[in-house]
């Protein structure tokens, strides 16, 4: 290629610019993701049967707890007597929940690990891109899982689902994303700067896995687990979900569930963009970007 | 400066050749295992707060099983938990169950993760060239998980039976380590298979998650056996923790068990110590020479 030539790609590329090149670039991150996971036969096989793996033992649990699907307890607690389609529903959104946590909290520390950060680094794109490319992919990934979940406990275990909640479901995960993106951005700081830091990571992923209402309503934790799980975004998007997916545009707790998440969205994006940031700089300054 | 270069005396030269035609395989070098369990134990102290986040975070994996028993069924029991497990308190049911669980998960990632490490130091190999049996290898990395494993089921329990006020009868404590012990011995030929898929597959963490999810799936840890369909009922009394979980609970919970049942657990178990540690030296023998053959040792 002649110098004229690469000049011309060099100036096309610092004068990228705007919401359409950033999303260019993060779809980019999401497809070699794919791609990379694509080529490991045991993964994807793992993605297909996950979701029923982490979900059966709560269906053996319950039915041995119960001996059917309805439970009174639940309904006094709830208001729900359907158990089964509760956890399923519920349940369902666990894989996405994991599959952003740390698919996307770790999608540095890979680049990391392959000896590619670096290089993306000095890529003129956002930094937060990167990250939101991994939640690109890891959105898609976890969300395949979440329809395969709830397409089997309808098909197989009898859920039933009304389809009227489809759509303002898929708004309640999209109001989640912007407040998990925040989570994702703190996981990505612990990341950087701890470098192993999974052990922290694993603290954090289960207890906000502990005081999401997935299985149980929030109702059953000790008092203080229950300020903590209000403070969730994961809390309001289970119950926005579910409520949904279950009663569809009657669900009573859509004004709660979404005031709830909008605020949260906006506390935990900015919190978590500016932590990004100085962590990003902090880690720079000490030339500790390609450490291990 | 003057350099002074040590000439290896001829005397030691002599007792290394010495050793070299002297030396006679053996079946079994304890020497050489006590050497490497040691060696894992002091790296492993050098980090001693894995042994409480180990200790500690079974909890926050069980408690929402017992969160959702409690959401459905109310608190501690359930006339149908009751009729099909014989246990009226599913709270010290589950607690049990984790703690003897927690010996399985520790031979899924321990024995195994040991050689990844050995890979990722650099040291697999040298350790591979060592004349001593492979089996002396493998025994030391169990024994070393062993003793680690048993530290972090102790806090766990210990946290659990705090934290959610459960008890066990004090009496337990003899039978439990006599079935533990076997247990822990028919585990190490399951450690052995996953050593050998490490080998094979390197970073197998998919397929070990894939044994870790199936295997808890099967487990009766929060649901006694009855609650798994009747095909299934067989495969899970293969895995070796669902005797040991059934007859530890038992003692632990009952303060008592029959002397015949009893007996027939230790036989069934110690069985069951046979086919997998048969299984395991074979499988592992194989992942070995299927390793070496490619020049694959000490690859990522």
């Amino acid at each position: 290629m002649t110098e004229e030539g690469q000049s011309e790609i060099f100036q096309k590329m610092w004068s990228r610019k705007g919401f359409r090149a950033e999303l260019r670039a993060a779809s980019a991150i999401a497809i070699k993701q794919w791609k990379v996971e694509l080529s490991y036969p045991l993964s994807v096989l793992w993605f297909i049967i996950m979701p029923f793996i982490w979900f059966i033992p709560y269906l053996i649990a319950g039915t041995a707890l119960t001996g059917s699907s309805e439970s009174i307890h639940l309904q006094d607690l709830t208001g729900i007597s359907d158990w089964l389609s509760y956890i399923a529903i519920g349940t369902a959104f666990t894989g996405l929940a994991l599959s952003l946590l740390w698919g996307s909290g770790f999608a540095l520390r890979r680049e990391q690990n392959v000896g590619t950060l670096e290089t993306l680094m000095t890529t003129p794109m956002n930094r937060e891109t990167l990250v939101w490319g991994s939640t690109l992919h890891n959105l898609q990934h976890g969300g395949l899982g979440v329809i395969l979940q709830l397409g089997a406990s309808v098909l197989i275990f009898g859920v039933s689902l009304n389809v009227w909640g489809i759509l303002p479901a898929l708004a309640i995960i999209g109001l989640s994303i912007i407040a998990m993106q925040g989570v994702i951005f703190a996981v990505v700081c612990i990341v950087l700067t701890a470098k192993q830091g999974w052990m922290i990571v694993e603290f954090l992923s289960s207890i906000l896995m502990l005081v999401a209402p997935m299985t149980y309503p929030i109702a059953v934790l000790p008092p203080i687990l229950q300020y903590v799980s209000v403070a969730s975004p994961l809390t309001w998007t289970v119950e926005g979900f579910r409520g949904f997916l279950m009663y569809g545009l009657a669900y009573e707790g859509v004004i709660t569930a979404v005031i709830a998440l909008i605020i949260l969205d906006v506390i935990f994006v900015i919190v978590g963009t500016l932590l990004f940031r100085a962590t990003e700089r902090l880690v720079r300054q000490r030339g500790a970007l390609s450490q291990f | 400066m003057t350099e002074t270069i040590q000439e290896p005396s001829t005397k030691s030269v002599e007792s290394d050749m010495a050793y070299l035609t002297d030396f006679k395989p053996r079946i079994m070098d304890w020497s050489a295992a006590r050497v490497f369990a040691t060696k894992n134990l002091k790296i492993a102290i050098r980090y001693p707060a894995n042994f409480l986040v180990w200790g500690v975070l079974p909890i926050l994996w069980f408690a929402p099983f017992i969160l959702m028993a409690t959401a459905i069924a109310g608190p501690s029991t359930s006339t149908h938990f009751t009729n099909i497990s014989g246990f009226d308190d599913f709270v010290q049911f589950s607690v049990i169950g984790w703690f003897v669980f927690m010996y399985l998960d520790n031979s899924i990632w321990g024995i195994g993760n040991n050689f990844r490490w050995e890979q990722f130091s650099g040291t697999l190999e040298p350790l591979f060239t060592a004349p001593v049996p492979r089996i002396s290898i493998l025994l030391g990395a169990a024994f070393s998980d062993s003793i680690q494993g048993t530290l972090q089921a102790i806090i766990m329990l210990i946290f659990a039976m705090f934290l959610f006020g459960v008890e066990y009868a004090i009496t337990a404590i003899f039978p439990t380590v006599l079935i533990l012990l076997i247990m822990v011995f028919a585990l190490y030929g399951f450690g052995f298979m996953v050593a050998g898929l490490i080998l094979v597959f390197k970073d197998p963490s998919v397929l070990t998650q894939l044994i870790a999810e199936s295997t808890y799936m099967l487990s009766p840890i929060q649901y006694p056996v009855q609650a798994l369909p009747k095909s299934v009922q067989a495969i899970a009394y293969v895995i070796p923790t669902t005797i040991g979980i059934i007859t530890v609970r038992e003692i632990a919970i009952n303060g008592t068990m029959s002397l015949p049942a009893f007996v027939q657990s230790i036989g069934a178990l110690g069985f069951l110590a046979l086919i997998f540690w048969g299984l395991g030296m074979l499988s592992f023998k194989w992942a070995e020479k299927w390793t070496k053959e490619r020049g694959h040792m000490g690859g990522f």
